[in-house]
């Protein structure tokens, strides 16, 4: 059983690791403003079905990354209630990335369904 | 399992251990950060409901201090600084590498650091030591403490600014979340945990210190650049437009004979600059990394 669960655990991080930027990519184009990490996570959490998708601690290293390679950009504001939030906004760059990459997310996703749902003849 | 966000903290601080120290900053930084809003979510509204009660389900959501150092380490070593390039081939010949520092970003960045430091130098160390000498001046007042304790805040931006700096241009892994005091505190603890930490007065003494090294940076790299262009330059500038060399104030004309190997000369001090400014940088970046980072 424990063996079973560690295996689905890889499986899902592996995934992750690929799906996350865009997935954060995507929320943050479709969102009217800037987001911080915090309503990120609370919003995918609201989103999701099932088991969640990533940790919401994993979110923050990926919006680091993504804001190095120059496909978001960010701000800091003072918070009222807490300590200062670091507001997130897709760039340029980060559109048109997020345009290519959502092109190779379809072609990758019927590609394996239409390998789990046995379309082809082995 | 953790009872509160700082013992959370302390395990991910364990878990972190070796990695970079501008990384483990940020790391805290984005999990103190979290928690205490989710933290702060979850009791509104529940006075009966202490920390310990709900700290379990938010670490659940959170990730584990194992997990999310795991995160951060796999990202961390696919992401790399600005202008931290591959080193150079080995398989080049000296020659090739003398004058490959002129085409290295990493020599540029620490060439433009340098000269960028007259500015950040003059408005870094001027606002340290003008502001904090008439805020400390105004210690004797009831209200100089606050004041006191913004121009710390500010050392504390300034640090975060220049860390920026040195990232970009000397690709030097640096802090890139602010560090932010606890909310719950009270303004006289806030002002002690500022005044306690040392890396407040690292930050100053940084700031202060960069006065008179960012001078030194600037003019000393400004003066090899434009001696060794001058250089290069010399036997155009005397025999075609009649510009004398200007040695400390005397303009002198070379020789006629000698002006091939002033200008063979330029060329040598060129790239020397750049080893020179790079060696700089690196050794810079070490002593802004061990003055601007608190973890």
């Amino acid at each position: 059983m424990s063996t079973f669960t560690d295996a689905n655990k890889k499986f899902q991080k592996e995934l992750n690791s690929g799906t996350a930027a865009l997935v954060l990519l995507s929320i943050l184009a479709r969102a009217d403003e800037p987001m911080y990490g915090y309503r990120i996570a609370k919003f995918m959490e609201v989103d999701e079905e099932n088991v969640p998708m990533m940790k919401q601690g994993a979110l923050y290293p990926v919006l680091r990354s993504l804001e190095g390679s120059g496909l978001l950009e960010s701000h800091v504001d003072p918070s009222v209630s807490g300590p200062p939030r670091r507001y997130y906004k897709i760039t340029e760059s980060g559109l048109e990335i997020l345009k290519s990459w959502s092109k190779i997310w379809d072609q990758t996703k019927s590609f394996v369904d239409g390998i789990l749902k046995g379309k082809a003849d082995v | 399992m953790c009872k509160d966000v700082n013992e959370y903290l302390a395990k991910l601080k364990k878990e972190l251990e070796g990695c970079d120290s501008a990384l483990l900053q940020d790391a805290l930084s984005d999990a103190e950060g979290h928690l205490r809003m989710a933290l702060e979510e979850a009791l509104s509204g529940k006075p009966k409901l202490s920390e310990t009660e709900v700290i379990v389900s938010l670490i659940e959501k959170y990730g584990s201090p194992k997990e999310i150092a795991s995160a951060y380490r796999a990202i961390e070593s696919r992401t790399s600084p600005t202008l931290a390039v591959s080193r150079t081939k080995k398989t080049q010949s000296s020659w090739a590498r003398f004058f490959g520092v002129l085409t290295e970003p990493k020599a540029w960045g620490a060439f433009f650091y340098m000269l960028l430091s007259f500015i950040t130098g003059l408005v870094f160390g001027g606002w340290a030591l003008f502001a904090g000498l008439i805020s400390l001046c105004t210690l004797v007042f009831i209200i100089g403490i606050p004041l006191f304790g913004l121009f710390l805040l500010s050392i504390r931006g300034i640090a975060l600014l220049e860390g920026r700096i040195v990232e970009a241009l000397l690709g030097i892994r640096m802090p890139r979340r602010s560090l932010f005091l606890d909310s719950n505190l009270s303004w006289k603890d806030m002002f002690m945990a500022l005044i306690k930490e040392s890396y407040t007065w690292k930050a100053l003494l940084y700031a202060v210190l960069q006065f008179p090294l960012g001078l030194i940076y600037s003019l000393g790299i400004l003066f090899l650049f434009a001696t060794s262009l001058s250089f290069i330059g010399s036997p155009v500038l005397e025999l075609v437009f009649h510009i004398p060399l200007d040695l400390f104030g005397d303009d002198v004309f070379t020789p006629v004979w000698f002006l091939p190997i002033v200008c063979i000369a330029g060329f040598f001090l060129l790239p020397l600059t750049f080893h020179l400014a790079r060696w700089v940088g690196k050794v810079h970046g070490k002593y802004a990394k061990s003055m601007l980072v608190r973890a």
